[in-house]
């Protein structure tokens, strides 16, 4: 593989940081391939706008941010409004059709939508609806294993909350395959 | 005001003692920011003091040194700014222990003064400048602003040595070359990082730990030296004065004015001035060569040549990769590890006729002007680059280069 | 505030010529100060002594006062003498840290000794730190760094030496210049209010406070000896005469502070200071916590198995 762009965007509080972390983690870790992951806020610590960047490559990495990406992951309306351009034509979009409930301007991109909400809600909890995100991208680029982000994962989050994490992981991932 | 409750430590402590890492990371993978990745490279080097005050970019080193300082046998203080942070660094030194501090554009401009001292003083520490915008509060994202002011910042203008690391892994390599420069040479250090560095995860490998060098100041017990013969300020074998620590028996008188060797500041003379002052200006401008840290490719038959150091070299080997892909096998690459002293006679060495010289910076273009005195003779045209407030895209660069090469 | 006649630095020489500008050889007029032991004399490049202070400065004295309790701790309480590590800023006090001392010292940053005592104990913990300031750096450019030392109660040694203005820089008016007082920077006398250090520190958090002043030499001594042994911030503040920029005899001045100053009590505290009087004595002598010791327990708990 030599790049592979994912960004991840939406508003401050919805663990778009915290996604980008376990995807740089699990494929530079366990997956044994180099990543880059970096991010950039508003200012405000919720409701501001938020993105998170991975670069994937087998071999070095030198930019390390998102030239054109391959998927974009756009959990909030104005985050699809601003990076929907950057998307590369054939580029996988996954969204939350509960927030970003515009028509999508363009035609030359996959478009996948995941309720993450929902299913968050399913495996108990709205607040982890970042992990159904993460499992949906994980199921849908298959770039890393499965084994190496659930390792990523546990490294991530508190002991406590493990089994619900990985439980949403689960779910948004067998969503996107049903 | 009520008493202090002294069992408020305990809980903390208890869960923590157990899993803490008592030393520096041993040898594997991790995956952490650039921040943590510096901090460790201190840690490994054999820092033992951090004094730091709050600041967006650099606050993240700071809270990992006082988790790790405790740890690892050091201590840690947060002091009430970056002027004495700084100014504590010079007593933790001369106390025996390497000692740094982190922070950005403001709090570096505070820190001139203390700067100034240790060269004065060839007192060794290491600060570490997460660059930001400026000048004034400027912004919290990203920059190279403060480049010149690394070398030119502090009143009476003696050198220093300044790095530039530009990933995680050199967060981690370069700060452990860091310390190695300021014990050898007896200079503060600057590292010049940036924001988007210092907030990037990427892979650390710390490979096994004697593959690492770490370098400890001289100290003149170790060369035989007893206290009635030892003088201060007197270069050991033409290089640098042995270093004691206080404490060692020495009985030092630090003093940041000009001297004799002996440490005497008041049988003044202009030809005392002179040798006082030209040795601390030699001692690093004479070995800049040795010092200088540069990487070249393509540069072969090259006709424009991009120049770039920092997080910015990644923007400009991959414009020059792209370029080089698309036919343009006339662009070469050379990248500035160490910016002070300025690698002058590397450059030289290594550059001998171009046409064009690109510079991509994020500042207005101010590392242009060592450059283009470096190759005054060697090429045509000096282009600078500047984007401010965040890392240049390639596409950026190659914009700017098309302008130019595509007439 | 009246000038006295034939005072001032060239005025002060001519009157009370030293013995050896009168063709005294040195050996025949004294005997050797018992302090001398702890000094530097000269050195491979030349002599250090005669000392850089102005006949009659009061600095001179408050050394000789620290040196004496610094030998006492090291001959009573067994200390060895390498310990003991003099820090200054810059000013008129800050220069017996130049190249006069027998001691590990450091002549470095106005107003910030204090921090750089901070990192100096902070990396060898067995220092016995003594930071030497003036009135200027210390209330003014230093003012912030002595109160979170004296806030963090760190166990070191703060000595001021306070002649109520700028004496390097030519008399300026520092923090502590009383108001309506002239000087080249109030040409028209003071218009500002002044601090008191010991005030401060006792407020910011020290242990120990006191104030003498060169006319009371064994309280000096006595105060120094107890604050460097004593656990915490000790300040100790000695008023110290400056006949160049007063433009005073040294002794007059000398015989000013035995009159103005008054022995602190909590029941003369309620009768109040008159004009010109200030308080002398102990002011503060308590057991708070210190910095390091607390910092200890922390690393201690990693050092368990």
């Amino acid at each position: 593989m030599k790049r592979y762009e994912i960004r991840i965007a939406g508003f401050g509080g919805q663990g778009v940081v915290t996604v980008g972390k376990i995807v740089g983690l699990a494929a530079a870790l366990y997956d044994k391939k180099n990543a880059v992951q970096t991010q950039s806020y508003g200012p405000e610590s919720r409701g501001g706008a938020c993105k998170s960047e991975v670069v994937l490559s087998d071999g070095e990495i030198h930019y390390p941010k998102v030239r054109t990406a391959d998927v974009l992951v756009a959990l909030s309306q104005p985050a699809l409004d601003i990076y929907l351009k950057d998307l590369k034509t054939g580029g996988l979009l996954i969204i939350d059709p509960l927030t970003v409930v515009q028509e999508i301007p363009r035609t030359d991109v996959k478009v996948v939508k995941v309720p993450t909400a929902e299913i968050a809600l399913e495996a108990g909890n709205k607040k982890f609806q970042n992990m159904v995100a993460l499992g949906a991208l994980a199921s849908l680029t298959g770039v890393i294993s499965r084994e190496s982000f659930e390792k990523a994962i546990k490294d991530s989050v508190p002991p406590k909350t493990l089994g619900q994490n990985l439980e949403a992981f689960k779910k948004g991932s067998e969503y996107v395959r049903g | 005001m009520s008493e202090v409750d002294e069992t408020a430590f305990e809980p903390l402590l208890s869960e923590e003692a157990q899993k803490a890492l008592r030393g520096p990371l041993p040898p594997g993978d991790y995956y952490l920011f650039g921040s943590d990745a510096c901090l460790e490279g201190a840690v490994f080097a054999g820092c033992r003091y951090y004094a730091g005050y709050p600041i967006t970019p650099a606050s993240e080193i700071m809270e990992r040194a006082a988790q790790r300082m405790p740890q690892v046998g050091g201590r840690f203080i947060q002091m009430e700014d970056e002027i004495s942070s700084a100014c504590s660094l010079i007593g933790a030194s001369w106390a025996g222990v390497k000692a740094m501090t982190a922070t950005s554009g403001p709090g570096f401009s505070l820190m001139m003064e203390a700067v100034s001292f240790a060269v004065m003083s060839e007192t060794p520490f290491l600060i570490v400048n997460v660059q930001r915008p400026g000048p004034g509060q400027g912004y919290i994202t990203s920059s190279q602003e403060d480049v010149m002011q690394a070398r030119w910042g502090h009143h009476g203008g003696g050198p220093i040595i300044a790095l530039a690391p530009s990933s995680v892994q050199e967060m981690f390599d370069f700060t452990i070359q860091a310390f190695n420069y300021a014990e050898e040479w007896r200079v503060p250090v600057i590292l010049l990082a940036d924001e988007t560095l210092a907030h990037m995860r990427e892979k650390l490998t710390v490979p096994p730990w004697e593959k690492i060098k770490v370098l400890n100041r001289i100290k003149p017990q170790a060369l035989g030296i007893p206290p009635e013969k030892f003088l201060p300020y007197e270069p050991y074998e033409g290089k640098v004065p042995p270093m004691p620590a206080w404490g060692d028996g020495y009985r030092v008188n630090v003093v940041g004015l000009v001297r004799h060797p002996d440490g005497n500041v008041t049988k003044y003379s202009p030809e005392m001035h002179m040798a006082c002052v030209s040795r601390l200006v030699q001692k690093i401008e004479d070995h800049a060569d040795e010092i200088a840290q540069v990487e070249g490719y393509h540069l072969e038959g090259c006709k424009n040549l991009v120049v770039a150091y920092g997080t910015v070299t990644r923007s400009a080997f991959e414009a020059v990769q792209e370029l080089r892909g698309k036919g343009r096998t006339d662009i070469g690459f050379l990248r500035l590890k160490i910016l002070w002293p300025f690698p002058d006679g590397k450059i030289r060495s290594l550059i001998k006729q171009v046409e064009n010289v690109f510079f991509p910076e994020m500042n207005m273009g101010y590392l242009v002007h060592p450059l283009r005195e470096s190759l005054r003779d060697r090429a045509k045209q000096f282009i600078s680059i500047p984007f401010l407030g965040a890392l240049h895209s390639p596409d950026l660069i190659i914009g700017e280069i098309i302008k130019v090469i595509a007439r | 505030m009246k000038m006295a006649q034939g005072a001032g630095r060239k005025a002060m020489g001519e009157k009370h010529p030293v013995p050896w500008a009168l063709g005294l050889a040195p050996e025949r007029v004294f005997m050797k100060h018992p302090m001398l032991e702890y000094l530097k004399e000269t050195g491979a490049y030349g002599d250090r002594f005669p000392t850089i202070f102005c006949p009659g400065c009061g600095i001179g004295q408050a050394l000789n006062y620290t040196l004496n309790a610094v030998d006492r701790i090291i001959k009573k309480d067994k200390i060895p003498r390498d310990h003991f590590c003099f820090i200054a800023g810059i000013g008129c006090s800050a220069r017996v840290t130049s190249h006069y001392l027998g001691f590990d010292a450091i002549w470095s940053l106005h107003g910030r000794a204090p921090a750089v005592a901070t990192g100096a104990l902070l990396a060898r913990p067995e220092l016995r730190a003594i930071v030497v300031t003036g009135d200027g750096d210390a209330a003014a450019i230093g003012g912030n760094h002595f109160i979170q030392v004296c806030r963090r109660n760190l166990d070191m040694t703060v000595l001021c030496l306070n002649n109520n203005l700028y004496g390097m820089t030519g008399g300026q008016s520092s923090p502590t210049t009383s108001r309506g007082v002239p000087s080249t920077t109030a040409p028209y006398g003071n218009v500002e209010n002044t601090f008191d250090l010991c005030e401060m520190a006792i407020t910011a958090g020290a242990n120990y406070v006191a104030r003498w002043t060169t006319a009371h030499p064994q309280q000096c001594i006595q105060a120094l000896e107890k604050g460097i042994r004593k656990k915490g911030l000790s300040f100790i503040e000695i008023m110290v005469q400056c006949p160049t920029h007063w433009k005073q005899e040294p002794a007059k001045m000398m015989k000013k502070f035995k009159s103005q100053g008054v022995r602190f009590s909590p029941e003369k505290r309620a009768e109040g200071l008159k004009k010109d009087q200030f308080w002398v004595g102990e002011f503060m002598d308590r057991e708070r916590p210190e910095w390091l010791e607390t910092y200890q327990k922390i690393m201690d708990r990693f050092q368990r198995p």
